[in-house]
């Protein structure tokens, strides 16, 4: 839950791990209240002889459309309530199977500091229990400096 | 060219109309989705001191994304295609964000294969939401599990006074 305070641009390492996010285990009852709650009827996430007899998948998939949530509240959950959560790109390179717990991770590889705040550069992804990593990405959070505006809100994307 | 990339073609840059989510920003729909995503965060649930500067409540980052929905009296995929055994349960607002179905990929099996995401405005509770979409390319590939076509979406969410809320570019992977 986003309670967090926002980090100041100043206090992130490069290197540095941002606090884990831990969902599951996924049950289809998750991915069915998921399906129901965005309108998506798709049956590889529920019907499991359509999705292995038809679809030929190796059994009921987590959305990926779920997936990007939570590495959306991964980085506003960081980001906290004066920072910014402004890009995230990913691949949903590999599936995670219902019953899965996933964790989403992140790490700062590089910061930019702008004239009135600074760019945090993010790696990141999500391994499910046995290690593998499903979902690899980057993002871009931006945060205030100490003693520095407020960031721009709707968010200005910055020339730097 | 295969024949397929070549029907494709016509698609890539096609455009949608602009198209208005059938409800606004509704408080228990976005409950339901924050609950559904497991993300109970009291900023989308009332007003509070961490959502002031975004007006009040609002919905969770990417909500608007999932607001295209179908609306009252449009044709119901789910009852016409009741008996269809290959009837995969994708209705055309999950899959084509406001564009026309890409014909020749009809019966082809749909997975999401990534996106990019721009973010730069929460949707308020009660704001009405549009969105625009493009087809920015599709293109055919040969894998090791046989050949699949990427279809890449464009799209981007507005409120009703055209303030951007976020743009997305979706990597779709369509297979036999």
């Amino acid at each position: 839950m986003a309670l967090g305070k926002t980090p100041y641009f100043e206090d992130v390492d490069i290197g540095a791990e941002i606090p884990g996010l831990e969902k599951g285990p996924l049950t289809t009852a998750h991915l069915m209240r998921w399906s129901a709650a965005m309108e998506n009827w798709h049956k590889i996430h529920y019907d499991k002889p359509f999705t292995m007899e038809h679809d030929k998948l190796p059994g009921l998939l987590i959305n990926g459309s779920l997936k990007q949530q939570f590495v959306m509240q991964l980085l506003a959950d960081w980001a906290g309530p004066q920072g910014w959560a402004w890009k995230a790109s990913f691949q949903f390179r590999a599936m995670n199977l219902v019953e899965e717990t996933v964790r989403v991770w992140g790490r700062v590889t590089e910061k930019r500091a702008g004239p009135d705040f600074g760019l945090i550069d993010i790696e990141l992804g999500i391994v499910n229990d046995a290690g593998k990593e499903s979902t690899p990405g980057t993002a871009i959070v931006a945060l205030p400096f100490k003693n520095g505006k407020v960031l721009p809100y709707p968010f200005v994307p910055p020339k730097f | 060219m295969s024949t397929l990339s070549e029907s494709l073609k016509k698609y890539i840059g096609m455009q949608s109309e602009t198209e208005v989510a059938c409800d606004t920003v509704e408080r228990g729909a976005v409950r339901r989705y924050a609950q559904a995503i497991m993300y109970e965060d009291p900023i989308f649930d009332q007003t509070c001191e961490n959502n002031a500067r975004f007006g009040g409540p609002v919905a969770p980052p990417l909500f608007p994304t999932h607001m295209f929905r179908r609306a009252f009296g449009q044709p119901d995929p789910i009852q016409d295609n009741a008996t269809n055994p290959d009837f995969d349960g994708i209705v055309a607002a999950t899959s084509s964000q406001g564009l026309p179905a890409i014909e020749p990929l009809a019966g082809y099996a749909l997975l999401n294969g990534g996106s990019e995401i721009e973010f730069f405005r929460y949707a308020r509770h009660g704001e009405s939401i549009k969105l625009t979409s493009r087809y920015a390319d599709i293109t055919e590939k040969e894998t090791s599990k046989g050949p699949i076509v990427l279809v890449v979406t464009e799209s981007e969410y507005r409120n009703s006074e055209g303030e951007l809320l976020i743009r997305t570019r979706r990597t779709q992977i369509r297979r036999k």
